[in-house]
């Protein structure tokens, strides 16, 4: 197969994780969104991902992201009224790609992706989400997967881009920092995903400003990584959630012993989502570290320094929520349906940790160069 | 065509993984645990493997399976996009084998010990699944010829070491020095990543090769280079200031701690400073607080093994003041000596270790033989020795000055997430949570 064929297999890899994202949650949630929305949810990702022109792209962007405000709205409002602004964002930057204003497509793009993965301070609506609906998120990211695809194949190449990068990539290393310290001292477990979200959604903003310095299949894997990860974290969450109801961190632990499967499945997506080795999580580190180190070695330390941060709250989460005395429980563990899910996603994982060339060798042909036309 | 060496490399490092997937599919998949011999005999299956194939890279090295293997053995890139790439690459040489023979030998012994020693333990099938997780970092550890695969073996050792101090996970004490463990390990950690990163930029490569270029680099990024190597190596083998770890590390299974805290991972930041000693070499700053930092720690440690009262805690100190004495030889230049040491005293604290809970059996049968004693500091002068007896019995208060140290940060969390709470309460558009 020669390159430019096998670069045209990016969208559909990028797909295949979306539609996993996507469709996972419906599978192990009590609330399951209507099926019509899961429909045009997936007609919204496949456009997004195959559209040749930026000005479709975004406006499938902004039509997946109304199709995320209606299934939060009757629970959070705040995070309906975020994905709002961003497809109202993604609209404007499709109008400003069709006027060939690719400063303000770059900078409307920009704020959209920090709204939608949660990046500090723009991270309101994802953090009642997270709150509220955390099974919700993990759908959200599919399509946050998806905006970052179009961002980095219509609007990332460009002079404008490249002069905002150093900007973009200090202000996500700072995010990241502050997101990670505030994981740090979180006193329940949807802190804790909304603190762990925050810290990759300024991880994601790092990768993006440095992106426009030709390392585009380093972002994209650092949002697919992100995206797995955190979906993962989410529906463990959820299924957790479900059993034994809001789960703090001063209240009895121990919980290991009852649901020994739902603890691994936790502790391996947590890990994932702290450079797990053997994980895409791993690659994605490795690979961020690198492409920021170009442009700031300080932000690099910050994001390294983050990261080990996350890694703390999130084993003393774990040890909090499964470790200490036996708490008797009745709750089953993880259902035949849940585990294949959970095996599905640790595969896909596990897969890019491995062998991260299937989907960035790829990727990395198909958006470092612009579309013609 | 791959050689018969890089074939027994990628056993080597493979096959406890692959036991590993094995029982993690068999537990995550069933509603019932594997049984104990099931556990014990696919993951025993994997460490011979891997016991198996170290010895043939070592017969490959020394000539006996053909052409002598020497250097380094490549594989296909781990991930290459433009001109960035990740070589999977292995390196073959004298140390390479050395430490990933003993590190097998020394896996597989504990393994077929820890099936008799926790039988009908509850967590014994976890117990191996961690060890194949170690076993796996050992040996990508020892024979990795690239800093970042050596990253990902450094890291599966930490990951499997905290979660085996925290394996009596019903007590909350294994659980805090569990996580206090994990702690440092990772600020250990993120120091060789830094150090992964720098070496990179710096050098053009993380090889292990590339360090020969590493003469041509200004005194300034050599020492930081070095500083970085040998923050990650004093918080993986707990030199002062980061000591306080070790003896809380002891409240995991008698055979993790033999393995871990007696024989490989204790030794595992020395390895680190063994492979690159290049950049040790060309920065005399960096050996000079070496040399400082492991005699310091000799001295802490045998002034704490003279106090402590419990066997295991007395063995990690006494464990410790050895490993400050080989970084010392390390910062000295004498690597050969070092890393002699290095395994000797592997080989002799594990089986200290192993016969620990056998030592406290029959001290209760037998009784303690008392012998009052003397010392030369006591005659000389008694207040100092008072003075000692009781910063040796709270161990200098290490943990509570680092935790002094890092209060700092966690009051700035705290301020930040009140800042953020706030702002979200203001702005949200939602009623309470149900």
């Amino acid at each position: 197969m020669t390159d430019i064929e096998s670069a045209q297999s990016a969208p559909w890899e990028t797909l295949a994780v979306c539609l996993l994202l996507l469709i996972s949650p419906a599978l192990i949630s009590h609330r399951r969104p209507a099926l019509w929305q899961l429909v045009a949810l997936t007609l919204a990702l496949v456009v997004t991902l195959f559209a040749s022109d930026g000005v479709t792209a975004y406006v499938a962007v902004a039509f997946g992201a109304c199709l995320h405000a209606i299934t939060v709205f009757r629970s959070s409002r705040t995070g309906a009224v975020a994905l709002i602004l961003s497809a109202a964002l993604a609209m404007g930057v499709a109008v400003a790609t069709s006027q060939g204003s690719m400063l303000v497509a770059f900078l409307l793009s920009c704020l959209s992706i920090a709204i939608r993965a949660g990046v500090m301070p723009f991270h309101l609506g994802v953090a009642s989400i997270c709150d509220r609906l955390p099974v919700v998120q993990t759908q959200q990211l599919s399509s946050t997967i998806a905006l970052v695809f179009v961002h980095l194949r219509f609007v990332d190449h460009h002079a404008e881009a490249i002069a905002l990068a150093p900007m973009l990539v200090r202000y996500g290393a700072v995010a990241t920092l502050a997101a990670a310290l505030m994981t740090l001292v979180q006193r329940d477990l949807r802190g804790l995903y909304r603190g762990t979200t925050a810290m990759h959604g300024g991880m994601l903003l790092a990768a993006i400003g440095a992106a426009s310095l030709d390392n585009f299949a380093a972002a994209l894997l650092v949002a697919v990584a992100m995206g797995l990860a955190l979906g993962g974290l989410g529906i463990m969450i959820t299924s957790l959630e479900e059993r034994v109801g809001t789960v703090r961190f001063e209240g009895p632990g121990g919980r290991a012993a009852a649901l020994p499967k739902l603890a691994t499945a936790f502790a391996l997506f947590g890990g994932a989502g702290v450079g797990l080795p053997g994980t895409a999580g791993f690659v994605a580190d490795d690979l961020l570290l690198h492409t920021l180190w170009m442009e700031s070695p300080s932000s690099t330390v910050m994001v390294i320094l983050s990261s080990a941060l996350l890694a703390v709250a999130t084993l003393i989460a774990f040890s909090r929520i499964f470790l200490g005395r036996t708490t008797p429980s009745l709750a089953p563990d993880l259902y035949p349906r849940e585990r294949v899910i959970v095996v599905l996603l640790v595969s896909l994982l596990v897969l890019l940790g491995i062998a991260p060339g299937v989907l960035l060798g790829p990727a990395d042909a198909f958006l470092s160069y612009p579309p013609l036309g | 065509m791959f050689s018969l060496a890089a074939v027994a490399i990628v056993v080597a490092v493979l096959a406890p993984l692959v036991s590993v997937a094995g029982l993690g599919l068999l537990v995550l998949l069933n509603d019932r645990h594997p049984s104990e011999r099931v556990a014990a005999r696919v993951l025993g299956a994997g460490l011979a493997a891997s016991l198996a194939a170290s010895l043939a890279v070592l017969a490959g090295h020394m000539g006996l399976l053909g052409p002598r293997v020497a250097g380094e053995v490549e594989f296909a890139n781990w991930l290459r996009i433009g001109d960035f790439v990740i070589p999977t690459v292995f390196l073959v040489d004298g140390i390479s084998v050395t430490i990933s023979l003993f590190a097998a030998i020394l896996t597989a012994l504990v393994a077929r010990f820890s099936v008799t020693y926790l039988h009908k333990e509850p967590g014994f099938v976890r117990f191996f699944i961690l060890l194949g997780v170690f076993a796996t970092g050992t040996q990508l550890v020892a024979l990795a010829g690239a800093l970042e695969l050596f990253f990902a073996g450094w890291e599966m050792i930490g990951i499997s070491s905290a979660f085996f101090i925290g394996y009596f996970h019903e007590r909350d004490e294994p659980v805090r020095s569990a996580v206090r463990a994990f702690a440092t390990y990772r600020f250990s950690d993120a120091g060789l990543l830094i150090a992964t990163v720098t070496t990179f930029e710096l050098l053009g490569s993380a090889r292990f090769s590339a360090f020969s270029g590493v003469a041509a680099l200004p005194a300034a990024e050599a020492t930081i280079l070095a500083l970085l190597f040998l923050l990650s190596a004093m918080g993986k083998s707990a030199q002062l200031p980061f000591s306080g770890w070790l003896p809380r590390a002891m409240e995991g299974p008698t055979p993790s701690s033999a393995l871990f805290y007696g024989a490989v991972s204790i030794h595992a930041g020395l390895f680190l400073l063994l492979r690159v000693w290049p950049v040790l070499e060309v920065s005399w700053f960096a050996r000079g607080v070496g040399i400082v930092v492991g005699v310091s720690t000799a001295f802490y440690a045998a002034a704490v093994v003279r106090v402590h009262t419990d066997a295991k805690g007395a063995l990690a100190h006494a464990t410790l003041a050895q490993v400050g004495l080989i970084l010392a030889e390390i910062c000295l230049g004498w690597t050969t000596l070092a890393l002699t040491h290095l395994v000797c005293h592997a080989f002799l604290r594990l089986g200290q270790y192993l016969k620990a809970p056998n030592t406290i059996h029959d001290s209760h049968r037998l009784g303690h033989a008392h012998a009052p004693h003397v010392g030369v500091l006591e005659r000389w002068s008694p207040h100092l020795a008072a003075r000692l007896y009781a910063a040796s019995l709270h161990r200098l208060r290490l943990d509570d000055r680092i935790d002094a140290a890092f209060s700092p940060v966690l009051v700035l969390a705290r301020a930040i997430d009140r800042l953020d709470r706030r702002i979200r309460s203001v702005l949200t558009l939602d009623g309470p949570m149900s």
